[in-house]
Order: C-alpha cells, then structure tokens, then sequence
C-alpha cells in the first residue's frame, strides 16, 4: 500500500512539469544567482568579474604627489577611475573633473565616488609634524561598498604613491622632533630601510604596502553625494527596496489578478462573455485597464507609506512628476506582463507555477532583492532585460539620482530611456498577449 | 407566413479528426419551444456554439430571425435578439445577484433605460428579490441556475438557447424553471433546449430533434416521433394464474401475457375476455405509453447518456 502511495506521488509529479521544475531546478537557479552575486562565479574571467567601482579623480593639486597618488589608485582592478569625461565627437578632449562636476556626477548615479586631491596636498604629504591636507572622498551613499572599498584603496594608494617622499619626510621629522641630525649610521640604516620599502613595493604592487598593515597615512574627508539630506543612507535604502518590493509584488498581484481570466475559462464565464456583445480585444483591453490602475494605486500606497513612515522625500512637484511618469508605464507592463502569463498558461495551476518561477528569476536579476552594483558585470548585463530593472532604475532616478539643480522638464526627460522601455515592454506584452488569447476566438 | 426564428441548414465542423457536425439541420419556429436531443459527443453542444457564433461552420448556415449570420453587420445587431444560457453556472460569485444581473444585461446590449426595469422583473422572475444583495457564491444551486438564466433573457431575446438549464437541480428548483421557461415562451420568446430530461422535454417541447453523430436523425413532435419509429400502440402486459395459449401478436412468457394495442379502450376488453373464455385468470394489468426514451434507442441505437 504504501509502495502505491509512493507510486502515485511520483506519477502525479512526474506529468507536473511545473511541480518538477519548482521541486528541482528552481532551486538549482536560485543558488546560481546568488552564487554569482555574492560569491564572484568565475571571477578569473571578464564576464564574471565583480563589476568595477566607477570613481572620479579630482585633481586639484596638480602636484607630482597628486598624480602619482592618483595613478595608483588607477592601478587598482576594482576601480574604474576617470580624471575627465568620455571624449565623444563634440568634445574630443574634455576638461577634466572638478569637484562640482564630480559632485554631480556621483549624485546622478553615474560614478560610485569621486576623490578630490585638494590643492596643497602635495606640499604636506608626509609631513609627520603636523597635520596636511584631507582628501575629499564623494561617495553615494545608496551603494555601502563605495566609501568603505574607495576609502581603503585610497590608504593603499597613498603609501605606494610617493614612498620616497613619505620616507623623507619621516627623515627630517625624525632629525627634527630627535633632537638633532643623524648620525652617520643612523642615516644610512634609514636609506637603507628606504630602499628595502621601495624594493617591496615594486615587488609586491600597492597590496602588499597595505597588506603590512600600513595605513592611514592621509586624512580621508568622507561626503555624502546627498549632504544636503539628513539620513541619506537610510534614505536610499528606502528608496530602494520601496522600488523593489513594489514592483516585485506589483508583478505577483498583476499575474494573481490576471488569472481570473483562467477562472473564467474554467467557469463557463468566459464562453460566455464572449457570446456577448464582448470581443477578445476588449476583454483583455478592459482587464489590462482595470489591472494597470489597480497596480498604480499599489505602487502609489507602497510609496506613500515609505513617504509618512519612513520619511520618503515624495512631497514635491518634482518627484511627485517624475514618480507617476515612471509608475504609470510601470503598473501597466506589469499589468501586460500579468496578462501574458495568464494567456501563454492553460490553467490557474499553471499560471501559478510559472509566474513564481518567472517573477522570482526577474526580480532576483532585475535587482528587486539585491542591488545591482554587488553583481557581476554579465548579471547586470542580464538585468538590462527585466522590464522590473528598468522600472527600479527610474524609481531610484527619481528618488535617489535626480539632480535638485535641473528643471521639472530636465528631470523628466532624463527619465525618458527607463519609461521608454516600460511602455514598449508593456505594448510587446499586450501584442503577444492578444495573439495567445486567440484560443479563445471563436473556433 | 415569415422567416423561422431559427434556421440550420446542412451545418457541417470537423476539429482535427473529429467530425463534430455533419450537416446538421433543424428550425425553430417563432414562439415555438424545440427540444435538441442527442447523446454525449453527437453534436449539441457544437451547434448551439454555432448558433452562439462561438464556433465558426465549415459548411452550411444559420439563419437568426431570417438574417444569415455571416460576420455582416447585420448579423452583429440580429444577434442582439439571441439570448444564451450556457449549462455552466457563468456568474460572479463574487457579485451580488442584482450586479450580475445589470452586468450581463449591459454585456448583450440592454438598454440603460430598460435595464433597471429588466433586473427587477429578473429578480422576481426568479423569486430572489429578497436576496438581490446577497453575494452569488452564498447561493444554492438551484438559486444559481435560475440567476444564470435569468442573466441570459435580461435583454428581451427573441430566441433563447438553453443548455441544460435544469442540470444538477433539486425536483423544486427544477419545476421553478419550467415555470420560468414557460412564461417565457407564453412572451413569445423561441426556445431551443438541450436536455438529458426526456420526460421533461417530452412534456414541454412542442417539437424535438434528436442528433447523433453531427446529425440530425429525426424530428417532430414526440407524437410524430413515436409513430414514425416504435409506433403509437401501447405496451401491455397481462400477468395470469396460469399459462393459457398467446394470441396472435402475443407471446407468453412464465404465465405474462405480453404485446402491443394500437388502441387499448377497444381492444383490451376483448383480450381480457378472450383469456377469460381460455380458463386464465388476469392477476393483473400493466399497460405502457410509448416513451421518448424508446424513441431514442430506436433511432440511436444507444441510451441518452452514453
């Protein structure tokens, strides 16, 4: 009897395809993006390399140190520094970074961080006695990794920037703080400890000096992209996972909703609505309607509740625009994308199974459960193809990288690319939709 | 004389291999109240989807109320006259009775003027003006049954299809809906209704047309029906003290006299007396209508349900 049993549990699981590939392969998926995400996948290759940090160099100094110090950090894999824009045809040669433009590239979402090298910072560096100049690290604060990875790096490449100098320095600080000159031996176990500390540093790169353990030999001045904002991490973090969450569950209840459609097929209902005066065109037209508004109330409940709970900088003109442009086309490619899922299955039991599978895959690639800049390239690549990741990056474009200088109509033209997605996601949706619910046609 | 309120002529749909009609022909006069009678798989539920423009014909047509139903423009407002009452209960359990009711009524084309009157007339039509704000999940079945025709008729059809409208009811729900399809028809509405209640269709269709394989095979009143296949006689049996010699056109078996009296009030006493004179006692008498079932199995071959 209870081979039976076994028997007919794994006949039933067997034909249910969906079952099988919830039971072993989702699993299986799910642990291969995460893996990729936290765990660096073939990290050797392009592809698959933890995607670099993109920082802007700020030198105002323009001193030997400066460049030097900036080269360094140049020479580090997981930084993408700039010292200019990108030429392009208009501007061959771009002028360089300044603070302000740095600035704003960085609360635009366009860099991790700026460093600025402030003017005089090579006249000091090194000096022992007395404090020098700080450099200035811009991070943005919605990615964690930006101020702590381009803060450590920094230390690194300080020391292996102008070691000399910094020995030098601590030469004359010595004879200057020790009472008097050196004596002749003293002198030469300092040149040769000099030259011992050039040797390593050639021979290990900028690792192995702070590998030894040496660090902060400069002052690092940390400032938010966002300062003017009074809890600016805690802030991007709403913002963020208001996005992701919202459009993670706007997807689940779209796909939920658009299932009565399945119901109805199963009911007679259907049949019957399309005995009526009702077509095929208007039914999903009138569903696709009705989901999109039900979707954008949702959205609008998710942010408004992250505005009065959590302190959401919703409650300006600016934001408001930039908010429902971006969560109109958003509600309703979910809406479409729910109403394809209920065309493309055969029953509700189907449509449930897929859509988890679907929708889990999409958000966890389209960053609704962790944030893009810890993927690796290729994954970010990927996510390019979530309609979800494309309506997060506008979420966080309003909330998080808009530019508090732009105009009203600057602010929303940048946001064109994200609702141009959205909307033509939302059209394809409906167009394949239309031509998988011509089972319902009359036959 | 004017155009039939429905007219089926040759209708012919396969679906891949399966011959679902194969040219199928029936009418259905104005006023008039017509049973489709076939057994599972012969072709009704196709046809009525034919006529509900559900299913495309490969072959033949359908005339509704004299206009040919064929994608025209005039066939989309000629078919505003058509009601449907599918078998399935297709109502929204999760509206109320009287939002059901205007729901569908908007869907085939009642007028918004007309339509307040309609869903009052509805609920009492179908004795449920006290549970008008009840949620139509909370109904029973047979409550559900008479909605879901109720929701078919809202817009005044001249010709309605009925797919089993009395399906999984109780003997009370089902008498209700007879009572309701009969005024219906008093309204001069057109009825074409398929059912696996022969007695029923039997009772109340003026005429029927039993389908079997994606054809028609015969139709008339059941009367016609009756004489033209098993014949109008009557079935008696007469069961007897002892075995006495069968006269011609009866057989005996173990001491019951059985055979068939085309016209029982003349002739049975003369049987009865004939077995008397031949020293037979009659215990008793069992004398039999010809059924609509037995039409069936003459003309089918098979029971209606197999």
């Amino acid at each position: 009897m209870i081979g039976t049993m076994m028997r007919l549990g794994w006949t039933n699981l067997k034909r249910d395809r969906v079952a099988l590939f919830l039971t072993f392969l989702m699993p299986l998926v799910f642990f291969s993006i995460f893996a990729a995400i936290f765990g660096n996948m073939g990290g050797s290759g392009e592809s698959g390399a933890m995607k670099a940090l993109r920082v802007l160099a700020v030198d105002e100094d323009g001193s030997d140190v400066s460049r030097a110090l900036l080269a360094s950090l140049a020479a580090e894999d997981s930084l993408d520094v700039a010292a200019a824009p990108d030429a392009n045809e208009e501007t061959p040669e771009p002028a360089s970074w300044t603070r302000d433009s740095a600035y704003r590239e960085v609360r635009g979402g366009r860099a991790a961080a700026a460093v600025v090298v402030p003017r005089g910072f090579g006249e000091e560096y090194g000096n022992f006695g007395q404090p020098g100049q700080p450099l200035e690290l811009i991070y943005d604060a919605s990615n964690p990794m930006a101020q702590f990875a381009v803060s450590g790096l920094l230390q690194a490449a300080a020391f292996q920037a102008a070691p000399s100098a910094l020995m030098e320095s601590g030469f004359e600080a010595l004879e200057q703080f020790g009472g008097g000159d050196l004596t002749e031996d003293q002198q030469s176990a300092m040149t040769s400890l000099k030259a011992l500390v050039d040797e390593q540093i050639e021979q290990g790169g900028p690792a192995a000096a702070s590998d030894g353990g040496i660090g902060g030999l400069v002052q690092v001045v940390s400032t938010p992209a966002h300062e003017d904002d009074d809890d600016t991490q805690s802030f991007s973090m709403v913002a963020y996972y208001a996005a992701g969450i919202g459009v993670m569950f706007l997807l689940f209840s779209m796909t939920g909703a658009a299932g009565t459609l399945l119901d109805e097929q199963d009911s007679g209902t259907l049949e019957r609505l399309l005995a009526s005066n009702l077509t095929v065109s208007q039914l999903l037209g009138g569903k696709w309607l009705f989901y999109s508004l039900m979707g954008l109330v949702q959205v609008v409940l998710m942010f408004a509740w992250g505005a009065a709970v959590f302190g959401l900088d919703l409650w300006s003109i600016k934001t408001l625009a930039g908010f429902f442009l971006v969560a109109i086309p958003t509600a309703a490619a979910a809406a479409a994308f729910g109403i394809l899922l209920a065309t493309l299955c055969q029953s509700r039991a189907q449509l449930g199974g897929i859509s988890t599978i679907v929708i889990l895959v999409m958000s966890a690639l389209g960053g609704s459960m962790v944030p893009r800049f810890v993927m690796p390239d290729f994954m970010d690549t990927l996510s390019k193809f979530t309609f979800n990741g494309w309506a997060l990056d506008g979420f966080l474009k309003v909330f998080w990288y808009n530019d508090p200088d732009s105009s009203l109509f600057d602010s929303l033209v940048d946001l064109a690319p994200q609702v141009s997605v959205l909307s033509a996601a939302c059209i394809v949706f409906l167009l394949i939709s239309r031509r998988l619910a011509r089972r319902w046609e009359r036959i | 004389m004017g155009s039939p309120a429905l007219l089926v002529e040759a209708a012919s749909k396969r679906f891949g291999e399966t011959l679902a009609l194969a040219s199928a022909s029936l009418t259905l006069e104005r006023g008039e109240w017509l049973a489709l009678l076939g057994p599972n798989g012969a072709g009704k539920t196709t046809l009525v989807r034919s006529i509900a423009d559900r299913v495309r014909l490969d072959g033949g047509a359908i005339d509704l109320l004299g206009q040919r139903l064929d994608g025209s423009p005039a066939a989309a407002l000629v078919r505003n006259k058509l009601g449907m009452v599918p078998q399935e209960i297709a109502l929204f359990p999760m509206l109320t009775a009287a939002e059901n009711l205007r729901l569908w009524g908007e869907l085939s084309g009642a007028g918004d003027k007309d339509l307040g009157q309609r869903i009052e007339w509805a609920l009492e039509w179908t004795d449920l003006e006290t549970r008008r704000h009840d949620l139509v999940g909370t109904f029973s079945g047979g409550m559900k049954r008479r909605l879901n025709i109720a929701c078919g008729v809202l817009h005044r059809p001249e010709v309605v299809l009925l797919d089993e409208p009395t399906v999984g009811v109780d003997p009370q729900s089902r008498e209700r809906i007879w009572e309701m399809l009969s005024e219906l028809r008093r309204e001069g509405a057109a009825l074409l209704l398929t059912t696996h209640q022969l007695d029923e269709a039997q009772q109340v269709a003026d005429r029927i047309v039993i389908i079997d394989h994606g054809r028609d095979v015969a139709a008339g009143s059941f009367q016609q029906l009756v004489r033209d296949t098993i014949g109008a006689g009557r079935r008696v049996s007469l069961h007897l003290d002892k075995p006495v010699a069968a006269p011609a056109g009866f057989e005996l078996d173990n001491s019951v006299l059985r055979g068939t009296l085309d016209d029982v009030a003349q002739a049975l006493p003369a049987l009865l007396q004939r077995v008397a004179t031949a020293g037979g006692k009659v215990l008793d008498v069992e004398i039999e209508a010809p059924s609509l079932q037995a039409v069936f199995i003459h003309l089918t071959g098979r029971e209606l349900r197999e």
